[in-house]
């Protein structure tokens, strides 16, 4: 009986515990960089900047100043926003497909806004605006081919996602070789990056994110249930297609705003709803929440090292590829010694 | 008469254009414990899809507790009619009481959490079925027996009014297979659910059912109580194999005793063999030079007995006394009649005394060669008698001794072979 109290403590602590940790690293993050704003500095700008206290800020550039209201925080904002939204998504695609292996861009959501934002480049015209059309009209075809009927099975919907999403790709790479001159633009948009992103970007982001994250957060009971079976699901009342829906939904409109406004920022979405479910069960109640969190938490991480380990700038979504690829074949191992997901 | 709580009116479905329910009628009563029965792929557990709402119609319609099942919705259905899958795998690590606690589902949304009423159903739920003791270990790590009892908890918790389940025992040991079934029978009696359970082992289905439903080739071709389902047509035309019937002594309810699917190989030349019997030495050996198409006499037998069980099963004509009464020289004498004309006389391993020694009384004026299990002899009850008799015996006929009974099938089968060489 011991154990059982003490487990859960520590399940009604954890969440507090993560915001608690991951507000700490925020902090670690906004006063790191490679510009040299003293460390006192840069605690003084934050209070006197976004807490509003009388400081002394003598002695400090408006430069200094500017880097970190308008570089460093707003990047470390977007990327809390962008981490979190993937890793729940994440965590809602792996739910429905009952797969460990899904992640939000596996049925091509990220080569449609990749397409249209090749195509943005290539026009200058509204390219985050394309990207986000392209996500959903992607999402829109592979649901449609999928269905049968009113049914939308698992399996072809996965399979017809992996189809449209390599003919994409392919459509992008045929854009680049003719646009020459746009293909290092194109390169570093596919590759996800943070670096240039403001205040603006976050509005843009916040509201599609907010609204998709409280929708998926009504499905958490059901996508347990969904864990255990799509016909047991059935036969305990859960309306299996609209729970579909409505993630694929919640996590096309999340994903698509956040990858429009950064890239496509891979790994996030896939490894950080794996490692949370490893250490807190696969029950989406808490699941979701600490992905939010961990999600998070690992892209600003991700961020800082990718605008301050080297005198350029290396696009995150190559920092969270890096981390993520090994941490994917070590679960792979995991799963042929039978050690189970 | 209680009311119908299932109906089904002339339903036909399938997967893609095979057709598997091809024409079902049926009415579940109110209280029903009724078993579903049918060899592989004759519907029954798409029955059960149908019902549970994972299998459309092709035509016709079921309904539940007076409302058409296509105008249910999910949650709807799932407060009436639970499920109980043969076997049932989880590959994440959800622990008993989550799983439980999935059964109140049909009854909460995103807006209603659990409440102590849902928390106290699924606790009551894990006490019925003896889960609440590990209720924080891992699904997955349970046995077969035990994962069966969470899949019944979670049933319960539903607190539905019909109960279905596809095949809960086949994958359990006999003890396990009986749990769950006494569980089942409780959830019945106590809790007035309703069950309709496809069931493969007609014994248990027999013992356990008040009502037997067969199902065979799409459609219902028998529905009543177990003793009217279970008789020797319905069962061979359902497994098409040779099978006995009988009472099962100990629970009054039919049982079969499958006997053979592959034919036995039949003698080309009639022969008629006489068996003195009388206990239960000889049942499977009757049974055997039956099947093998040998002509069969048996006596003196008493009532009742095993051996006469099988003769009247078989009718294998034969001479019959009152059970515990001595054989008579007038049943005897009956009984030489039928060996007058025998090829072959053998006297199975029965036990002799005083009250069956009559039964090799003249046996000298037989013309059949006589055979002898070497058990009759070494179970004489007779204080010598049987010995004598058998000394009498010796002087005018030749006696082959037997050790078992293969052995005598294994001479039979070179007598035949040698006649069939000499013709």
């Amino acid at each position: 009986m011991k154990n059982k109290t003490d487990g859960k403590i520590d399940r009604k602590w954890a969440i507090p515990l993560s915001i608690l940790a991951c507000l700490a690293i925020m902090y670690v993050c906004t006063v790191t960089g490679i510009a040299s704003i003293p460390f006192r500095d840069a605690n003084r700008i934050l209070l006197h900047e976004f807490l509003h206290l009388d400081v002394d800020m003598e002695g400090i550039t408006d430069g200094s100043i500017t880097i970190i209201r308008s570089v460093r925080l707003p990047r470390v904002v977007l990327g809390f926003l962008a981490g979190a939204s993937l890793a729940v998504c994440g965590a809602g695609f792996q739910g429905i497909f009952k797969n460990p292996m899904a992640d939000p861009f596996v049925l091509g959501v990220s080569s449609g806004a990749a397409l249209g934002a090749a195509i943005g480049i290539v026009l200058h015209f509204g390219t985050t605006l394309l990207a986000f059309v392209g996500a959903f009209l992607t999402i829109t075809l592979v649901y449609n081919i999928s269905k049968v009927g009113k049914k939308v099975p698992v399996a072809t919907l996965l399979l017809s996602g992996i189809a449209v999403s390599q003919t994409l790709s392919a459509t992008m790479s045929i854009i680049m070789i003719l646009n020459k001159q746009s293909m290092d633009q194109i390169m570093f948009w596919t590759m996800g990056s943070l670096n240039g992103k403001g205040w603006g970007q976050i509005i843009t982001v916040l509201p599609y994110s907010l609204l998709g994250i409280a929708l998926l957060l009504t499905t958490c009971r059901e996508l347990d249930i969904m864990l255990t079976g799509e016909e047991t699901a059935i036969q305990l009342g859960v309306n299996v297609e609209s729970l579909k829906k409505r993630v694929l939904f919640a996590s096309t409109v999340i994903t698509a705003a956040v990858i429009s406004v950064t890239g496509i920022i891979g790994f996030v979405g896939l490894v950080v709803p794996h490692v949370v479910r490893m250490i807190t069960g696969p029950k989406h109640r808490v699941l979701m929440p600490l992905s939010l969190l961990f999600g998070g938490t690992f892209l600003i991480i991700c961020d800082t090292a990718a605008r301050s380990m080297a005198v350029w700038e290396i696009p995150v979504g190559i920092i969270t590829s890096l981390c993520g690829g090994p941490f994917f074949i070590y679960l792979l191992r995991r799963m042929k010694r039978g050690g189970g997901l | 008469m209680k009311e119908n709580i299932l109906e089904f009116h002339q339903i036909a479905a399938g997967y893609g254009d095979r057709q598997i329910l091809k024409d079902v009628t049926l009415a579940i009563r109110e209280g029903d414990f009724a078993g579903l029965i049918g060899s592989n792929g004759t519907g029954k557990s798409t029955l059960i899809k149908c019902v549970s709402g994972l299998l459309p119609l092709k035509r016709g319609k079921i309904m539940i507790c007076g409302r058409d099942n296509t105008s249910l919705k999910s949650r709807e259905r799932a407060q009436m009619v639970a499920v109980v899958p043969q076997s049932y795998h989880v590959e994440y690590d959800f622990t008993v009481e989550d799983i439980v606690m999935m059964g109140r589902n049909p009854y909460l949304s995103f807006r209603k959490k659990e409440s102590q009423t849902d928390r106290d159903i699924v606790e009551e739920a894990m006490q019925m079925t003896n889960t609440a003791v590990f209720r924080d270990r891992l699904y997955n790590e349970l046995s077969g027996g035990e994962r069966q009892r969470v899949i019944l908890a979670r049933a319960i918790a539903q607190k539905p009014r019909i109960i279905l389940l596809d095949e809960p025992t086949s994958a359990l040991d006999v003890h396990h297979q009986i749990e769950v079934m006494e569980l089942i029978t409780r959830l019945n009696r106590e809790e007035h659910m309703t069950v309709l359970a496809v069931l493969h082992d007609i014994n248990m289905a027999s013992r356990f059912c008040q009502r037997m439903i067969m199902l065979q080739e799409g459609v219902v071709t028998a529905d009543g109580t177990p003793r009217e389902v279970i008789n020797r047509q319905n069962m061979e035309s359902l497994y098409k194999m040779k099978l006995m019937i009988r009472e099962s002594p100990l629970f009054h309810k039919p049982e079969i005793i499958p006997i053979r699917v592959m034919p036995e190989e039949k003698i080309t030349a009639p022969c008629h063999i006489h068996v003195i019997c009388g206990a239960t030495e000889a049942v499977h050996l009757l049974e055997e030079l039956d099947a093998k198409g040998y002509t069969l006499s048996a006596g003196v037998l008493n009532k009742l007995s095993e051996d006469w069980n099988i003769c009247q099963e078989l009718k294998i004509p034969c001479v019959d006394i009152e059970p515990f009464t001595p054989v008579t020289e007038e049943k005897q004498a009956e009984n030489l009649e039928f060996m007058e004309n025998a090829d072959i006389i053998l006297v199975a391993g029965v036990p002799f005394g005083e009250s069956n020694i009559m039964n090799l009384h003249g046996l000298d004026q037989t013309r059949g060669e006589l055979y002898i299990h070497r058990n009759a002899l070494s179970h004489d009850y007779t204080d010598g008698k049987l010995a004598k008799q058998i000394q009498l015996l010796e002087r005018t006929k030749d006696i082959t001794y037997i050790e078992t009974n293969s052995a005598f099938l294994e001479i039979l089968k070179q007598k035949e072979y040698l006649d069939k060489n000499e013709a």
